[in-house]
């Protein structure tokens, strides 16, 4: 720690707060951070208190002001826990309701999908692809279902058109929430880009699945090119072709 | 009728007038307040009152009197019109109202009323015995004068230290209580009333004279000098509020009370009537070390009747599992190396199960996830992980391994290990959670969807497939939380991690994908510790807004809302049956609550700071506890009394658990050592005691050094978390500090 003489007036005043309130060991910088929050706050009270003087057509700034200031801050960036009686009664009222009964055997137990964090929170505007420069590779026809399902086990999607697939969550990509794409790939080689803004093969087929698992959603089956190996891209492989005009806003 | 209920209002609205015509400024707010005590009950004070019309009749007669003495006959005329009394009644009222045995009449009363009132003078108030279960006038104007005689509040204060100076020694002890609250709410009082100076000079004179383990508390009413910094302050609020427990034998209480009556000292009497809850019992006085030992908390003691509720510590029965016996181990082994609390059944033998131990719960007092066919796989890897266990005693102490984060400059905060200790959790001040693998195992996440697609579903070793080996690594880093993780948490089923965190959310993280599935928001304010039932499903957090809160993982809103601590909850632990939560907090008492509805069963005070940590014993009936002050308690959660004291550390005790057996106690703290105890030897001492369970009292033997089996320095590296493997192997861990 610097020493006394060296050490502004200000700093020395917060190194006698500090130790009046008992504080003996701290950071150096404690001293420099309390003092910066000191000044801000300060200046922010005194700034407002002048606007209400103004405000009060008084001349000058006065205790008033300054008390009025000071309590229109605190409720805005101070505030305390709620009072004790509060969280008494509260609390009360939660505790009497029973502990609510656990279904078995039904997978992992989350909340609902919309007080969860599984949803992706975005989606992708084009889907872009760019011919791959080997042509030659055989393209196996492939369906792949990104699926953003809250359960990391195995569901079934419920349809017989889709295949189950294992859907863990955290599947992070370009999927939204309730949306599945099924991308098929047709005769053409294409490798799925995001950046060139060409469409995909017209040959789009939306199909509404049941939606029994995504509560009111659409679900839409895009098929789409896939290369055999984007799948070292993951992005690419979860990509969703979409033109926006047609589907449902998220 | 309708006259009696009239009367109040006028009352008021005359007593409103009154504090000025008595010409002391300060004493308007008290006047307000007053009356505003007045219309909704008068005695506060007196818990045994007469009916509540006799209370307001009374109040009547003092005020006529009262105004009859100023020569204020006009108001004497209306007040009697309004209030429909009549002369007569004056009289036999004063008499009915002065309760038996006092004797004084109208002019007493009046005498009594006027000097009470009155703030100039500096007169003592005339002898009205002020008996706890007796309404009087008296107690009732006295609201009027508890604001008044700032400058008296020393020497009323100063008087009682005389008087408690001059008493028999076994008494001293027991009255000696009386200071720190006392103290405290008499400089409350002269700050809420805005006698700042007086308060100042009040302080100064007795602050000193308080207890050693006062002084935190001393520290931050020094900075209170104002009513405005009481505002925000939530748990001074609290304080002054709620009743300060103190316990007092009969003989003792007695002394005080006579003094008191006889020096007139109505003002301390208030006090004590008020915010002090004053436990009688009768027996010998305590001495000081017992009451020391009890004493430290922010509300005093614990009243004796909280901690009667009956608590299942017992354990809940081990499902029956096939064990398959393709091992060496012979079941002569088996047997003998069951751990203590299996008190059932050996599950290898199939043999029948023991009666229900009367101090468990049953078995669906709360609703419990089923077993699952991998929680039945985990159990039996549990079950012959434990007969390999190392039977540890005093002889025969743990190795210890600890594992240190270096280079950590984010600032670790919080450790958990998960139960087979395969993974290490860390939390950071710079709001990310990593995990680490213990074994050599790396940590694998499951394949994306589209790359599930491809595996092939119905082999053998699909639960390896659908790993991506590709990004395994040693650890992973887990980001989302906005504020430093103060507390971390796996699930039993190492499915889940639970971490809670500064910016007052709980956040739950897929150990399968690595990534955050649930934030769970419910605290505003920092969540301090979180902690996963035994059995899953369930997990409790606490929290800078004084309450804990019990979450299930498919319910986004609390269960069940823990409210009564008085300060912040910093620790939370699940009871081994799930049946019941234990929380620590910053007011320095635990509490133990139970799960179903949520009632505190038990309070149990003693320590001297927050306390930072909480370990259950394997057998459930046992609780240790460690704060700041560098003791951990060992309390008998069947009686709710402390059964042991171990002193030795010299800081903060951040980690304790007890060995997997419940023989051996590790406790770890920033003074950078490692502790082992005898906790089979601090059990024992207390099943053979003769517990003086109606009192609570017990005198703790002070064998701390007894107790101490090992002392284990690290090098400079404060200990945060500790875990026992299966095997009973000590796992300890903390951020190596360079300074």
């Amino acid at each position: 720690m610097a020493s006394p003489k060296t050490v502004p007036k200000d700093a020395q005043v917060m190194m006698q707060i500090l130790k009046d309130m008992g504080i003996t060991e701290y950071d150096p910088r404690v001293i420099n951070q309390m003092l910066e929050f000191t000044y801000r706050y300060v200046t922010t009270i005194i700034e407002d208190a002048k606007i209400y003087s103004t405000h009060a057509k008084k001349s000058n700034v006065d205790a008033d002001d300054i008390r009025l200031a000071i309590q229109c801050r605190v409720d805005q960036s101070f505030t305390s826990p709620p009072p004790r009686d509060f969280l008494l009664d509260i609390a009360r009222q939660k505790n009497q309701t029973p502990l609510p009964l656990i279904k078995p055997y039904t997978g992992p137990r989350l909340p609902p999908d919309r007080y969860c964090l599984t949803a992706p929170n975005y989606r992708l505007k084009f889907l872009q692809k760019k011919v791959s420069s080997s042509v030659g590779r055989i393209t196996v026809p492939r369906l792949s279902v990104g699926a953003v399902s809250s359960r990391p086990s195995t569901p079934t999607l419920g349809t017989p058109s889709v295949q189950t697939v294992g859907t863990k969550v955290g599947t992070p990509v370009s999927l939204t929430g309730q949306r599945f794409t099924v991308q098929i790939p047709s005769s053409q080689t294409l490798t799925v880009r995001s950046k060139a803004p060409t469409p995909t093969t017209p040959t789009v087929q939306n199909v509404l699945i049941n939606p029994s698992l995504m509560g009111s959603k659409n679900i839409l089956i895009t098929t789409n090119m896939v290369s055999q190996n984007s799948s070292s891209d993951s992005t690419s492989l979860k990509r969703k072709h979409e033109d926006e005009d047609d589907y449902d806003a998220l | 009728m309708a006259a009696v209920q009239d009367g109040p209002m006028e009352l008021d609205a005359e007593k409103e007038a009154k504090p000025e015509i008595l010409s002391d400024g300060t004493s308007n707010l008290s006047g307000n307040t007053a009356s505003g005590t007045l219309s909704s009950s008068p005695l506060t004070a007196a818990p045994a009152g007469g009916a509540p019309k006799m209370e307001d009749q009374q109040t009547l007669i003092a005020v006529l009197q009262f105004l009859k003495r100023n020569k204020l006959s006009e108001s004497v005329e209306i007040l009697r019109r309004e209030a429909g009394l009549g002369e007569h009644q004056e009289g036999s009222q004063a008499t009915d109202g002065s309760g038996g045995g006092k004797g004084d009449g109208d002019g007493g009363d009046a005498n009594s009323l006027l000097s009470r009132v009155s703030i100039t003078s500096a007169a003592a108030p005339q002898s009205m015995p002020v008996k706890k279960d007796q309404p009087d006038v008296s107690v009732v104007l006295s609201a009027y004068s508890q604001q008044g005689d700032p400058p008296l509040y020393q020497v009323y204060y100063s008087g009682l230290k005389n008087f408690i100076e001059s008493v028999l020694d076994c008494h001293r002890a027991e009255l000696s209580q009386l200071f720190y609250p006392l103290f405290v709410h008499m400089y409350l009082e002269l700050v809420y009333n805005n006698h700042e100076t007086e308060a100042k000079a009040f302080f100064d004179k007795f602050s000193g004279d308080q207890e050693c383990y006062y002084q935190d508390d001393l520290h931050i009413l020094c900075g209170l000098t104002k009513k405005e910094h009481l505002k925000g302050n939530e748990v001074l609020l609290d304080f002054r509020t709620s009743r300060f427990v103190l316990h007092i034998s009969r003989d003792s209480y007695q002394l005080l009370k006579r003094h008191l009556q006889e020096r007139h000292n109505n003002q301390i009497w208030n006090i004590i009537q008020e915010h002090l809850y004053i436990d009688i019992f009768d027996g010998m006085p305590r001495s000081k070390s017992q009451i020391d030992s009890m004493s430290g908390s922010l509300a005093g003691e614990a009243k004796r009747e909280v901690n009667k509720a009956k608590v299942f510590y017992g354990l809940l029965k081990e499902p029956e599992i096939e064990v398959p016996l393709d091992d060496e181990d012979d079941e002569a082994e088996n047997e003998e190396g069951k751990p203590k609390k299996k008190k059932t059944k050996k599950d290898s033998l199939g043999s029948k199960s023991k009666k229900q131990d009367p101090n468990a719960p049953q078995q669906n007092r709360i609703p419990l996830p089923e077993l699952k066919d991998s929680d039945k796989l985990d159990k039996i890897m549990y079950m012959k992980e434990s007969t390999k266990r190392i039977r540890l005693g005093p002889e025969n102490l743990p190795s210890i391994c600890f594992y240190t984060f270096l280079n950590a400059f984010q600032g670790l905060t919080a450790v958990d290990f998960t139960d087979d200790s395969s993974l290490l959790a860390g939390g950071f001040a710079d709001s990310t959670v990593r995990v680490w693998s213990v074994t050599p195992k790396k940590l694998r996440k499951v394949k994306s969807a589209g790359e599930l697609n491809v595996i092939e579903k119905e082999s053998d070793d699909v639960l390896e497939r659908i790993m991506d080996e590709k990004t395994a690594s040693e650890s992973k880093i887990l980001h989302g939380h906005s504020g430093p993780v103060y507390g971390v948490s796996f699930s039993p089923d190492r499915n889940y991690l639970l971490s809670s965190s500064e910016d007052g959310t709980v956040r739950l993280w897929s150990l399968q994908t690595f990534t955050c599935l649930v934030g769970y928001k419910g605290h505003n304010y920092p969540v301090w510790d979180t902690h996963f039932s035994p059995f899953g499903y369930y997990f409790v957090s606490g929290g800078h807004d004084r309450v804990a809160r019990l979450w299930a993982t498919d319910h986004y809103q609390p269960l069940r809302i823990f409210a009564g601590h008085l300060a912040d909850v910093t620790c939370t632990r699940f009871h081994p049956n799930s049946n019941y939560v234990a929380t620590g907090s910053t007011d320095r008492t635990v509490r133990l609550w139970d799960v179903l509805n949520a009632n505190c069963v038990r309070i149990l005070t003693g320590h001297k700071g927050p306390i930072h940590s909480l370990a259950f014993s394997p057998n459930g009936k046992f609780l240790a506890s460690g704060s700041t002050d560098g003791r951990v308690l060992l309390w008998d959660i069947g009686h709710g009394l402390m059964i042991g004291e171990l002193k030795g550390h010299t800081d903060t005790i951040y980690a304790l658990k007890f060995s997997r057996d419940g023989e051996i106690l590790a406790s770890g703290s920033m003074d950078n050592t490692v502790r082992l105890w005898d906790s089979m030897k601090a059990f024992d001492e207390v099943e053979t005691d003769d517990f003086t369970a109606t009192t609570g009292h017990i005198h703790l033997p002070d064998n701390s050094q007894e107790l101490l089996l090992g002392m284990y320095h690290s090098k400079s590296t404060p200990v945060t978390h500790l875990h026992f493997t299966r095997r009973n192997l000590l796992l300890a861990a903390g951020a190596y500090n360079s300074q």
